[in-house]
């Protein structure tokens, strides 16, 4: 990765403090553990509101709905979690490796309490795969789950597109999400050409508008009706 | 094949010489940064090529551009847009459409987080 890599490190550091270790069950998340967690959460809840307005919905939500919560060793767990109700639909999709969760260091992990379906075994089915993670996985898996279009450009193009100044808020949040599956799809649709073309290195422009083609006969992409003429 | 060195430098001088009409061009380089690092997350190369990522940027801009033109088409006929239009749109794309009713979802609880807060602030400063 080439540039913004403080974030992501300075992100490393502040979470490093706490090793996820503890591979205990739901007990953990009701139970209040020492202050350092308290204090790690009271700390993080300010930083995170602020930074992450546009990692928000990539990563979790802000800590602020249990101040109390500690941040520590629960957050591991609730970071699976959330990653997993988002890896469980996101991950059919995408057939890459990372079906595992375990950003707990970098990303913003706040979201004490969420409510995702089978919570406690997707939670530790994550837990377990995160934790054997190679380096490069991990960075990957960050890229991943940090990684979003902005809210702004994005709202920006619809109004352009649209004419109308009505872009609610939940309407960029969505188009973002969708676009961001779609660059997904895209990328590793581009990969399995490249493997079947056995080739190798960074991705060319042959093989992502092969993978293009592919998602149009596949019909996951929108056809114009009216042809496109001036560009 | 098309040259795509020729078509970016076109562009971008098109771009930079109508500032005035700016809503109406579309610049292009507007989502490099964080592409970069999505095609990354997804499995491309730590430093994917830049002319992959105009192209990749190309395909997006394309794809939200018809999705926002149907879902337009759609909510005409309901008087005026809405998120309801666009989920309506990938409704058979079930990975697309549940990960937009979680975020979604996401949005409503920080939406709520964020006000139970301020609310706890507030109690604070009147205590003290």
């Amino acid at each position: 990765m080439k540039q913004s890599k403080d974030p992501f490190e300075a992100a490393l550091e502040e979470q490093e403090e706490s090793p996820p270790d503890c591979p205990v069950g739901e007990d953990e998340l009701n139970s209040q553990t020492p202050n350092e967690a308290q204090n790690q959460t009271d700390g993080g809840q300010n930083i995170l509101v602020d930074d992450d307005d546009d990692d928000d919905y990539d990563g979790l939500g802000p800590t602020m709905k249990n101040p109390s919560h500690p941040s520590s060793s629960s957050t591991p767990k609730l970071h699976s979690a959330s990653v997993n109700a988002r890896v469980a639909a996101a991950v059919t999709n995408k057939n890459k490796e990372y079906d595992d969760d375990e950003e707990e260091e970098n990303v913003d992990v706040e979201l004490s309490k969420f409510p995702s379906s089978a919570d406690p075994t997707k939670m530790a089915k994550m837990q377990a795969i995160l934790s054997q993670f190679t380096e490069d996985q991990m960075s990957r898996y960050e890229s991943f789950r940090r990684s979003a279009l902005q809210k702004s450009n994005m709202r920006r193009l619809l109004v352009s597109i649209t004419g109308s100044q009505k872009i609610s808020l939940p309407m960029t949040i969505v188009v973002c999400g969708i676009a961001k599956m779609f660059v997904g799809e895209l990328v590793e649709k581009a990969r399995m050409v490249m493997t079947e073309r056995k080739e190798s290195g960074p991705i060319r422009p042959c093989h992502i508008r092969e993978a293009y083609r592919r998602l149009k006969l596949e019909g996951k992409v929108p056809k114009r009706s009216v042809q496109r003429l001036f560009r | 094949m098309s040259n795509p060195s020729t078509g970016t430098s076109s562009k971008a001088k098109v771009g930079s010489s109508q500032p005035a009409e700016a809503s109406f061009k579309r610049k292009r380089g507007v989502f490099q940064k964080d592409l970069q690092h999505m095609m990354y997350g997804f499995g491309d190369d730590a430093n994917p090529l830049p002319e992959t990522v105009t192209l990749v940027e190309d395909i997006v801009v394309e794809y939200v551009t018809d999705l926002a033109h149907k879902a337009q088409d759609i909510g005409s006929k309901r008087g005026k847009l809405s998120v309801e239009d666009f989920l309506y749109l990938i409704r058979k794309d079930t990975p697309k459409l549940n990960r937009c009713t979680e975020l979604l979802s996401m949005q409503e609880e920080l939406k709520q987080a964020r006000k139970a807060f301020e609310v706890d602030e507030e109690k604070l400063a009147t205590l003290e």
